[in-house]
C-alpha cells in the first residue's frame, strides 16, 4: 500500500481530529488505500446544526484537514454530525456531486472504511484502550440482539458493555462515543462511575486520534 | 477565632445562618445556607458537600471523560471545612465564612484552590519568606439586569459608561456610582479594603484595586469581591461580567502584585541595600518567567480567556519582563523597597485568584529551587515581537499541554492538581467545539457568553 501523508492543520478541532482519523483508518484498507492515492479535489463537510465544519484537500497522496468552510470547495456535505450514527440517519444535504461525480464517489467511499463486525471492533477498541490510567482489567461485550458476548481482558473485570450490534460497532469502531450513547440509551453498562468516566475518556481519545 | 468562641460570636452579631462559600476550580463560588446549630454541630471539618461540585464544568456538564483518584465513587460527599477567621456578618441575620474543601478524614483535597494556595505558601514559609499580595479586579458593568442580559443572550447590553475606549474617565466613573455606593460599604462590612476605583479602557469597564494583605486574605478578598458585586449588580438591577472577552473591546484582566518579606521580621528582600535587585529577587523572577507559558493554562482558564491575547491591546503576548513595562507578562516595579513588587499581568477576569496566586508562587519556588539563569528585561513593546520570539500560548490546548510537559511547575503545583486541571481543560476545549461554539470565529460567541458571562 502506498504511504497516505493526511496532514492536520495546528490545533486541529474536534472534526479535524476525527476525519483525519477516519482517513487514517481508509487508509489501511487496499482498496480505500489506492482510492485516497489518486483522489484530487477539495471537500467540506459542515454540521447541520451547529457551526462545526471540516474541509479536506485531496492531492493524489496528500490530504490536508484544517477547520472551517474553504472558498473552493468542490463537493459540500452538510448534515446533523449528532444523528450520524443512527440506524437510519436523514440523508445529508450534498452539492456539487453532479460536477464531481467521481470525486464525491470516491469521497463516499474513504470517509465511510469498514468497520468490521461488533466482536472485531470490541477486540481493536480493547487494544487501544485497555492501557489507559484507571481503566478495568476486562470488559464483557454482550450483543442484545443475539444474547452473544465477547471477552475482553479479564473475566472478572467487573465491566459490562450491552447493546445491539449496531450500537456496539458505532461506539468501539471509533464513530460514537461511548457516554454519549449510554446516556441516550443506546448502550447499557454494568459498572463504577470511575470505570465509565475512564471508557468514555479512552472512547473520546479513539474517536478523535484513533492511536495514530 | 476559636472554635469555642463561634457560639459568642454568633449571638453577638444576631446570626441564624451561616453561608459557607468555597470554590471550584474554574472558580465557581459554592456553599449552603446552615443553620447555626448545623454549623457549629459540624466543626472542626465542618459540613458535607456532594463531591459532583468538583465533577461539573461551567455548564453543569458531568466530566465523563476521566477519574481522577481523589474523586469518590458513586457521588459521595467532601467536606466543607470553615476558617473561621473569615466568619462576617453578611447581612441581618445570616454570616457567611470561606471554607476549604477537604476529605472525610480532613485531608485537603489536591484540587481545593484555596488549600492549594496555603500549601504553595507553606513551602515560601519553609524558605523563610511570606508573602504579601494585592490583586486588580477589572469588570464591565451594563445597564440592563441580568434577566434581561440572559433573555437576550448577553448581547446589545448597555455599558454604563460613553462607549468611547478612554479609561481614567470622572465623567464615566460618575456613571458608576450607584453601583459603588451599593458596593463599597458591603465590601468594608466584609472587612474587605480598597485602595481605590475608576474607569477603565472598555466600554462599561471598571478597574478596583484591593490593598495589599497576605496572599490567602488577598485572594480571599477577591473571591468574596467579585461574589459581592455580582449580588450588588443583581440587587440595583445592572448585571456584570468579568470574563476575559465580553465584546471586541478590550478585555478584562486580573492583574497580581506580590513581594517577598522576611518571616524574622518583616521586611522586604526583593532590593539589596544599593538599590538594586537582590540575587533572590532575580532567582525567583527568573522562575516565575521560565514557567510563565505553562503558567497560562491557569492564568486563561477559558476558551475566551485567549481571546484576550491579542496585541496592542493592553494584554501580555508574550512571556517576557520588564521594569515598569505594561506590555510584558510581568512588570517589575522598584521605585523604593518597600514597595518593590511583581506585577503578573497574564491572568484574565474569569481566572480563580487562589489558583493564579498559587501558580506564580510555584513559579517562584522553581526559581528559588532550580535559580534558572534571568532573561534580560524587555525595553522595548512586547507586543510587537515577532513570531520567532516566544509568545504565550493562544488556544487553551496548546497551553494545557504546556503545562502537562512542565515537570518543574508540576511538581510545585502537585501532579494530582495539573492532571486534573489540564483533563477539565481539554474538557473545556472539547464542550465548546462539540456543543455550539464556532472554532472559525474571530469574536465571542453565543456560546462563551452563555457559559461565562455569569460565572466566568
Amino acid at each position: 500500500m502506498g504511504a497516505m501523508q493526511i496532514l492536520v492543520e495546528h490545533d486541529p478541532t474536534p472534526i479535524v481530529r476525527t476525519m483525519a482519523t477516519t482517513l487514517r483508518r481508509a487508509a489501511t484498507a487496499p482498496s480505500l488505500n489506492s482510492k485516497l492515492a489518486r483522489m484530487r479535489g477539495v471537500a467540506t463537510i459542515k454540521s447541520s446544526t451547529d457551526p462545526q465544519s471540516v474541509t479536506l484537500t485531496f492531492d493524489r497522496g496528500t490530504v490536508h484537514v484544517h477547520r472551517g468552510v474553504a472558498v473552493n470547495t468542490d463537493v459540500v456535505i452538510e448534515l446533523d454530525l449528532a444523528t450520524l450514527n443512527d440506524p437510519t440517519p436523514p440523508k445529508p444535504k450534498i452539492t456539487g456531486a453532479a460536477r464531481h461525480p467521481m470525486f464525491a464517489l470516491a469521497l463516499s467511499k474513504v470517509l465511510d472504511p469498514p468497520r468490521g463486525t461488533w466482536a472485531e471492533a470490541a477486540d481493536t477498541f480493547w487494544n487501544f484502550a485497555s492501557s489507559g490510567s484507571g481503566m478495568p482489567t476486562g470488559m464483557r461485550v454482550v450483543n442484545t440482539d443475539t444474547g452473544d458476548s465477547h471477552q475482553l481482558g479479564d473475566a472478572d473485570g467487573g465491566v459490562e458493555l450491552h447493546g445491539s450490534a449496531h450500537w456496539l460497532v458505532a461506539v468501539l469502531s471509533g464513530n460514537a462515543i461511548l457516554g454519549e450513547e449510554i446516556l441516550a440509551g443506546h448502550l447499557n453498562f454494568v459498572g463504577a462511575l470511575q470505570h465509565v468516566a475512564v471508557l468514555t475518556g479512552r472512547s473520546i481519545e479513539y474517536t478523535l486520534n484513533g492511536g495514530y | 477565632m476559636d472554635i469555642s468562641e463561634v457560639d459568642a460570636w454568633l449571638d453577638a452579631n444576631e446570626i441564624e445562618w451561616v453561608r459557607t462559600e468555597g470554590v471550584t476550580i474554574d472558580g465557581v463560588i459554592i456553599g449552603k445556607h446552615l443553620h447555626r446549630s448545623k454549623f457549629i454541630g459540624a466543626l472542626p471539618n465542618g459540613s458535607a458537600i456532594s463531591e459532583i461540585a468538583y465533577g461539573m464544568d461551567l455548564a453543569g456538564s458531568p466530566y465523563f471523560s476521566w477519574w481522577p483518584n481523589w474523586r469518590r465513587d458513586a457521588l459521595g460527599d467532601f467536606l466543607q471545612r470553615p476558617d473561621l477567621s473569615t466568619l462576617r456578618r453578611l447581612r441581618p441575620g445570616v454570616a457567611t465564612v470561606l471554607v476549604d474543601h477537604c476529605a472525610l478524614d480532613g485531608a485537603p483535597l489536591p484540587v481545593c484552590p484555596r488549600a492549594l494556595l496555603q500549601s504553595v505558601l507553606e513551602r515560601i514559609a519553609e524558605h523563610g519568606y511570606g508573602v504579601t499580595a494585592a490583586f486588580e479586579i477589572e469588570g464591565v458593568l451594563y445597564s440592563e439586569s441580568v434577566e434581561v442580559a440572559r433573555k437576550t443572550g448577553y448581547r446589545n447590553l448597555t455599558p454604563i459608561s460613553h462607549p468611547s475606549p478612554i479609561g481614567y474617565s470622572n465623567y464615566n466613573s460618575h456613571h458608576q456610582v450607584a453601583f459603588m455606593d451599593a458596593l463599597l460599604p458591603r465590601l468594608a462590612d466584609l472587612e474587605i479594603a480598597v485602595e481605590g476605583y475608576h474607569d477603565e479602557a472598555a466600554p462599561g469597564q471598571f478597574e478596583i484595586n484591593l490593598i495589599p494583605a497576605n496572599a490567602l486574605q488577598a485572594a480571599d478578598a477577591v473571591l468574596r469581591a467579585k461574589q459581592t458585586m455580582r449580588e450588588v449588580a443583581f440587587d440595583i438591577g445592572c448585571s456584570i461580567t468579568f470574563m476575559a472577552k465580553p465584546n471586541d473591546a478590550y478585555g478584562n484582566g486580573l492583574h497580581v502584585h506580590h513581594s517577598l518579606r522576611s518571616l524574622d521580621d518583616g521586611s522586604p528582600v526583593f532590593l539589596d541595600a544599593d538599590g538594586a535587585m537582590s540575587n533572590l529577587m532575580r532567582n525567583y523572577l527568573a522562575g516565575i518567567v521560565s514557567t510563565m507559558r505553562a503558567a497560562t493554562s491557569v492564568m486563561a482558564p477559558t476558551v475566551n480567556s485567549y481571546r484576550r491575547f491579542v496585541g496592542w491591546a493592553a494584554a501580555p503576548t508574550t512571556p517576557t519582563w520588564g521594569e515598569d513595562n505594561k506590555s510584558t507578562g510581568v512588570r517589575v516595579l522598584t521605585r523604593s523597597p518597600n514597595s518593590t513588587r511583581i506585577e503578573h499581568r497574564v491572568a484574565s477576569g474569569d481566572a480563580n485568584p487562589y489558583l493564579v496566586l498559587a501558580t506564580v508562587l510555584a513559579g517562584g519556588l522553581v526559581g528559588l529551587e532550580q535559580e534558572p539563569e534571568l532573561p534580560p528585561p524587555l525595553t522595548v513593546a512586547g507586543w510587537g515581537l515577532p513570531p520567532s520570539w516566544p509568545h504565550l500560548p493562544t488556544t487553551i490546548m496548546d497551553a494545557a499541554d504546556l503545562l502537562s510537559a512542565d515537570d518543574a511547575l508540576t511538581k510545585q503545583l502537585g501532579s494530582e492538581f495539573v492532571e486534573h486541571w489540564t483533563q477539565s481543560r481539554r474538557w473545556e476545549w472539547l464542550m465548546f467545539n462539540t456543543t455550539g461554539g464556532d472554532a472559525t470565529s474571530a469574536s465571542v460567541t453565543d456560546w462563551e457568553l452563555s457559559r461565562s458571562f455569569e460565572l466566568g
